[in-house]
């Protein structure tokens, strides 16, 4: 009888113990993850701060840097204009290095030119999918490809000069080009023979019906005088 | 006496082993489960070293208080009132006098286990 007891009281007190062990043991595991919770947070908040802090100084650094190289340009082309004048010979070098300049966006061009707007089609509330009517960057693609084939001298979407390293890519809803991002309405400008780009973009079974028949809203208009920025500047 | 402690490790072990996450809103009522487990736990060694232990009251006591600190402080949380701020001052200062008591009458024995020996 007496064992008995002894026994019961044993198994009693063991499971008291597992209760104890247990809240205890999971209370300490509890604050442990709240305490690496805190350090992680506090870390990641630091190191985003310095990131920011590296960023801003990055992009000072680059206005600087580039202010710097349109000085030198404007530099070497005053030289060159003096050699030009100069010797005979050297004037068609020059005019070369200034049609390969305007190609890669070096400096601003002026002159007559082509302009092709790209408008998202109205919304359609049959239409599940948005993808079906808004610009995508293949458009944008597609024009400029076009008009760079009809003799483009020079190409800038809303603005942005697109030079020989440029890139232009899908963000979403918006277009991002040399990463800078624009949305829609994209404005695409040539400068080059205004009819010669027109005729080359509306070209019946051409880009402009493709891309019409993609519920794109397009306007085309040709320019008599077109200023566009060189790629420092825009 | 080993069956108690086998209970204490495997208690240990689930607790950490146990992987699930409790609103911060909560831990309030573990804080208080933790402060009524110890209070109870040294409210019975006390209780055995003065020779009124009983079973029933000691494990009766452990979960009731649990539960009990546990509901104040739910209570306290959906009042707005820091309810459970009453249980962990009720269950500190019990705690402290248990000990005070167990360590009493510890060290009397110990002078009268000395005396005795002498």
């Amino acid at each position: 009888m007496n064992n008995k007891t002894v026994n019961r009281g044993k198994i009693i007190l063991s499971v008291v113990s597992l209760t104890l062990g247990f809240i205890l043991a999971f209370s300490f595991s509890v604050s442990q993850n709240r305490n690496q919770e805190v350090a992680v947070n506090s870390a990641t908040f630091g190191q985003t701060e310095s990131v920011r802090q590296e960023l801003i100084e990055q992009k000072e650094r680059n206005k600087e840097l580039s202010e710097e190289l349109r000085d030198v340009q404007e530099t070497i082309r005053e030289y060159e204009q003096q050699a030009g004048s100069n010797t005979s010979s050297l004037d068609e070098l020059v005019k070369e290095a200034e049609a390969l300049r305007l190609l890669t966006g070096e400096v601003s061009v002026k002159g007559e030119g082509y302009r092709v707007q790209l408008e998202d089609g109205e919304y359609d509330p049959d239409q599940v999918n948005p993808n079906d009517y808004i610009v995508h960057e293949g458009h944008v693609f597609m024009v400029i490809n076009e008009l760079k084939i009809a003799g483009a001298e020079a190409v800038s979407v809303n603005g942005k000069r697109i030079h020989e390293t440029s890139y232009i890519r899908c963000t979403g809803p918006v277009i991002t080009v040399d990463g800078e991002t624009f949305p829609a309405p994209f404005i695409i400008e040539a400068i080059g023979n205004s009819s010669t780009l027109s005729e080359a973009v509306e070209l019946s079974g051409g880009i402009l019906d493709q891309l019409k028949g993609q519920q794109i809203r397009i306007q085309t208009e040709k320019v008599s005088e077109l200023m566009m920025l060189s790629m420092h500047e825009s | 006496m080993w069956l108690p402690l086998l209970g204490l490790i495997l208690g240990i072990s689930l607790g950490l082993m146990t992987d699930f996450q409790i609103p911060s809103a909560y831990e309030n009522y573990l804080s208080i489960a933790v402060l009524a487990a110890l209070d109870t736990l040294f409210g019975g060694i006390r209780a055995q070293l003065q020779q009124v232990y009983d079973d029933k009251v000691f494990v009766s006591g452990f979960f009731f208080n649990i539960a009990l600190a546990a509901a104040l402080a739910f209570l306290g949380v959906h009042l707005g009132v820091d309810l459970y701020l009453a249980a962990i001052f009720a269950f500190g200062v019990r705690l402290f006098q248990n000990i005070a008591v167990i360590r009493r009458i510890l060290l009397t024995r110990w002078a009268d286990k000395g005396l005795s020996s002498k």
